[in-house]
């Protein structure tokens, strides 16, 4: 039987008001072919936090933003997002959440700014706003002198930056991020640490998902080390988590899903 | 803004966003055309010089045509969504999935009943087929025969855009289910190029724009689970 222990963490110590959790999830688990990608996390964080999730390839992370995201359907398990069920009511969760994973989920035949303004379309915003706002965020991630040349052309940087401004065309209340340094430059990064820095002052909920945890440090409020699908360790401020260890240390065979919570695997 | 008006907006956003890359890339043109023009020709050659033979066998070229390319057609337009991602991006905006299948089924059904406006006066030209009077009538049914053939494609194009085999199972999962519309189609270009000597022309075209209605209702109220990623 995996040992479980409870690590809660207020926002400071003497100061126990919690904000209401914008993420939520209890014995979350997905599987994939039979193994498990993610196997029974049990997690909460506090709004307007960002947080770190951190751990080797595998370790459920993009898992666990994908199904936040209402990308993928957990096998098991609970996920809310401002207390809407991912599966209940998803599309009330996509109004609140913007997610970028691995790809850009760009189009290759439209400039930056008609991508922009597809998003923007696909976002209910009129065409009467749209236009100025994508011209906002293309000067405000740096695209502006490319806004109109084909996306085809762009560098993987480039479209990264795209990708980013349509996250921020949404405005949404949570922002779920995998791998947002990559393929950035310096600039490009620092760009990435501002925002942020940005969604942090706002009460923007963040959670990303990255390998450079030294470019998170001092940036986010509280970190989630994932392993073999299951929360390894947690801390920071802003968030509860329920930290699963196999039993005797040793650590738990990949894919292998717990038994107890699920009521499946070994 | 109400609900109808919001789906169709975001309708035609998602038409007007593949119309446009379509435009820049002109993949789907290219390939289609070409196509067509090559069934044409290579079935022109197999039944031989035959005028009577010709002219008797082109409805039904002209829809084989039609069906062949529009296939190809249908399948770039989700193609488009797997590049870079962008399925599951489109699958995440918090929009109402009928919108996403009108918005695909209608960039459909236009490069269909462009590629027929095209392709008619080919048939005519390589099959010496006097297509003048019935020029209307044949468009009416092209925009049919588009309206059911794109409301079928596009929902099984959802079903094959995440598979391996996607270019062999979607022609396999498509051509059975619009037999009854090649059916019709080719009914009613006949009676249409006759003159409609036994008066079922109007029968047919109901039967296709009963296809149409079935199909659409079907793939609107289905294409949705097709999105979800398990």
């Amino acid at each position: 039987m995996p040992q479980t222990t409870i690590y809660a963490s207020p926002r400071s110590v003497g100061a126990p008001e919690l904000l209401p959790p914008a993420v939520t999830t209890h014995e979350l688990a997905r599987l994939f072919s039979g193994n498990a990608a993610l196997a029974g996390v049990t997690l909460s964080v506090e709004a307007g936090r960002c947080v770190a999730l951190l751990g080797p390839n595998g370790a459920g992370k993009t898992t666990l933003l994908r199904i936040l995201s209402t990308a993928i359907r957990p096998s098991y398990g609970t996920a809310s997002v401002d207390g809407i069920g991912v599966t209940e009511a998803p599309d009330l969760v996509r109004r609140r959440v913007a997610y970028l994973g691995h790809a850009s989920g760009l189009y290759d035949d439209l400039t930056g700014r008609e991508n922009l303004g597809f998003a923007a379309a696909m976002l209910g915003m009129p065409p009467s706003t749209a236009g100025q706002r994508v011209t906002d965020l293309m000067e405000q991630v740096g695209l502006s002198p490319f806004g109109d040349q084909r996306v085809h052309g762009f560098s993987a940087g480039m479209r990264r930056r795209l990708a980013l401004a349509r996250v921020l065309l949404a405005r949404p209340s949570v922002v779920l991020l995998d791998e947002p340094f990559a393929a950035l430059d310096e600039e490009g990064i620092r760009f990435v640490e501002g925002l942020l820095r940005s969604w942090r002052r706002t009460g923007v909920t963040t959670l990303v998902a990255s390998h450079a945890s030294e470019r998170l440090m001092g940036l986010a409020d509280a970190a989630v080390h994932l392993a073999n699908g299951l929360v390894a360790a947690a801390g920071g401020s802003g968030i509860t988590a329920v930290v699963d260890r196999p039993a005797g240390g040793a650590d738990r065979e990949p894919g292998q899903v717990p038994a107890g919570p699920l009521g499946v695997g070994a | 803004m109400s609900d109808v008006r919001r789906e169709i907006t975001i309708a035609w956003a998602i038409a007007r966003k593949d119309l446009l890359a379509e435009l820049r890339g002109r993949h789907t043109a290219v390939s289609t055309l070409t196509f067509a023009a090559l069934v044409l020709l290579l079935f022109g050659f197999a039944l031989g010089p035959d005028a009577h033979r010709l002219a008797d066998a082109a409805p039904g070229l002209l829809w084989l045509a039609l069906v062949f390319a529009g296939l190809l057609a249908v399948a770039r337009f989700h193609q488009i969504e797997t590049e870079d991602g962008a399925l599951e991006q489109l699958a995440l905006y918090p929009v109402d999935r009928r919108a996403i299948y009108a918005g695909k089924a209608l960039v459909g059904a236009i490069a269909m009943v462009i590629l027929g406006i095209l392709v008619i006066p080919a048939v005519a030209l390589m099959y010496a087929v006097n297509i003048g009077p019935a020029w209307a009538v044949l468009v009416l049914t092209v925009v049919l025969g588009a309206i059911g053939f794109a409301a079928a494609g596009t929902f099984y194009a959802g079903v094959t855009v995440r598979m391996r085999a996607r270019e062999v199972m979607l022609p396999l999962l498509v051509l059975p289910i619009i037999a009854p519309l090649l059916l019709a189609a080719v009914k009613a270009t006949t009676a249409a190029l006759t003159g409609d000597p036994f008066g079922e022309l109007p029968a047919w075209l109901q039967l296709l724009a009963a296809f149409d209605v079935v199909m659409v209702i079907a793939g609107a109220g289905t294409y949705g689970y097709l999105l979800e990623d398990g």
